[in-house]
């Protein structure tokens, strides 16, 4: 193999990596707190805030993010009245619909760690006099975290790999170039390196999550 | 104690995480991923297939380059207006149109009659048959041929429509739809397909880029026309391209760039 022709293919891919992993990073800001919230309002003794999270969980989780994409970029400015303030430029839409979408996820895999709390610690807490919300930050969210944190693992890998569909919508990130490369040279082997490069930053990813996991064992 | 150390270290992530998609950002700006979308802000934004040489791909320094594009360019220059080549998926070719995301579509776009429906046209500029490729030791010799056979093509392309509107559709064994063409001449390569039904300039290109074993059969689909898609009603960009692009004519500025990307000027003047 040439070593100047896997240079040529493989730069435009770690360009396109820099799209994959900024859209990685601000939807794991953005959807992982917005989860957290989604959970708290599916938990809430408020029936309306029930129905809410409920409908948006079933809604984000039900579509295919491939349609969500879509419907973010192409649909909303097509509402009426509205519409107009609703155009966002490719790479924002992107983001939007990413966070949107894995924020139900989360919600999720939030509200499992939350079932998985003994009930019994909640009763402790309330015997030694914490009030609601430093049973929610001392005992509870940290244990929530612990449980959670395998599903979260599982779920942020496969958001490294469903980056991959922003190319839906025109922003151009590592498939999307190794695509161009094969599609000029007739030669797969672009493919081979899109797949070295994913599963770098995965092996980056697994290696975080390892260490944040050990670091939750109390 | 050890709460807070672990706060600090999912702060030091975030950070991380933050810096990330900083230069993400800044990083993305001056390639194709971000544009200035509008029909009035002095940008001539073309969305095209940035994986079809010969109209329009990306070169080893992962430029937009291409005959479209050169084309393109060189209008974008005589209207006045900077020049953006925008990778589109072509799926959402009409979506992108009609949102005004980008300007027009230039990119070996056949003229259709059912696209002539929903979008305003440029002159046609290149003359283009739909091709039947098999490979050099197929048994296959003419259209009748592809009777219980495995037919390829790129899906939404004009080859699948020409393809649906010829009678051989119904007498194949299947019809495999590909994202893009290479894959389809890939899949034939492998023998998982028979014959691969595509745009005469695309297979030229390839045969003779890859070396190909393959050969195009003396039958071809239908004889059609590419051009400059535009949004509905959209005649007012329409004439100023069409202006540019016929003062290109005259001065051989169309023959040059037809030269460059095919060897011969085959740039179609009319009947």
């Amino acid at each position: 193999m040439d070593l100047t022709y896997l240079q040529n293919i493989t730069y435009p891919m770690l360009k396109g990596s820099l799209v994959t992993l900024s859209v990685f990073a601000i939807t794991i800001i953005i959807s992982i707190p917005l989860g957290f919230c989604f959970t708290l309002m599916a938990r809430s003794r408020i029936r309306i805030l029930n129905r809410i999270a409920e409908i948006y969980i079933y809604i984000l989780r039900g579509t295919p993010l491939l349609l969500q994409l879509m419907v973010v970029y192409f649909g909303l400015p097509l509402i009426p009245g509205i519409g107009k303030y609703l155009v966002f430029e490719r790479y924002n839409a992107a983001c939007i619909a990413f966070a949107l979408n894995y924020a139900a996820y989360f919600a999720e895999i939030f509200r499992s760690g939350l079932i998985a709390i003994d009930p019994g610690q909640y009763e402790a807490t309330k015997v030694l006099g914490l009030t609601r919300f430093q049973t929610m930050i001392h005992v509870i969210i940290p244990q929530m975290i612990r449980v959670s944190l395998p599903t979260i693992s599982n779920e942020a890998i496969t958001l490294v790999k469903d980056t991959a569909l922003v190319t839906v919508i025109g922003v151009t990130e590592i498939l999307h170039y190794a695509k161009t490369a094969v599609n000029r040279d007739g030669d797969t082997f672009a493919f081979l390196v899109a797949a070295v490069i994913y599963l770098l930053i995965n092996a980056v990813l697994t290696y975080i999550f390892k260490k944040l996991e050990k670091r939750y064992d109390f | 104690m050890k709460k807070r150390s672990i706060l600090i270290l999912m702060l030091v992530a975030a950070m991380a995480m933050l810096a990330f998609a900083g230069c993400g950002n800044s990083e993305t700006s001056d390639t194709a991923s971000d544009e200035a979308v509008s029909n009035d802000d002095g940008v001539f934004v073309i969305g095209l297939d940035d994986s079809f040489p010969p109209m329009g791909f990306r070169d080893e320094q992962n430029e937009i380059v291409g005959f479209d594009v050169d084309l393109a360019k060189e209008v974008a220059e005589r209207m006045g207006m900077t020049f953006y080549a925008q990778p589109i998926d072509w799926d959402s070719k009409e979506q992108e149109l009609n949102g005004d995301h980008i300007d027009c579509i230039w990119s070996g776009l056949t003229m259709t009659d059912e696209r002539k429906e929903s979008m305003t046209f440029s002159e046609p500029y290149l003359e283009n048959n739909q091709i039947i490729v098999v490979k050099n030791d197929s048994d296959i010799k003419s259209l009748a041929d592809l009777a219980g056979k495995k037919v390829g093509m790129q899906k939404g392309s004009s080859a699948y429509e020409a393809f649906n509107a010829s009678a051989i559709k119904d007498d194949v064994d299947e019809t495999v739809e590909f994202a893009d063409n290479v894959s389809a001449f890939q899949d034939l390569n492998v023998g998982r397909i028979d014959a691969v039904i595509v745009d005469s300039i695309v297979a030229r290109y390839y045969i003779q880029s890859q070396d190909a074993e393959f050969t195009v059969l003396d039958d071809s689909l239908s004889p059609e026309f590419y051009g400059v898609g535009f949004k509905k009603d959209n005649t007012e960009l329409r004439d100023k391209v069409q202006a540019a692009l016929d003062s290109m004519v005259e001065d051989g500025t169309t023959a040059k760039i037809s030269e460059k990307w095919f060897g011969e000027d085959i740039y179609y003047k009319g009947e």
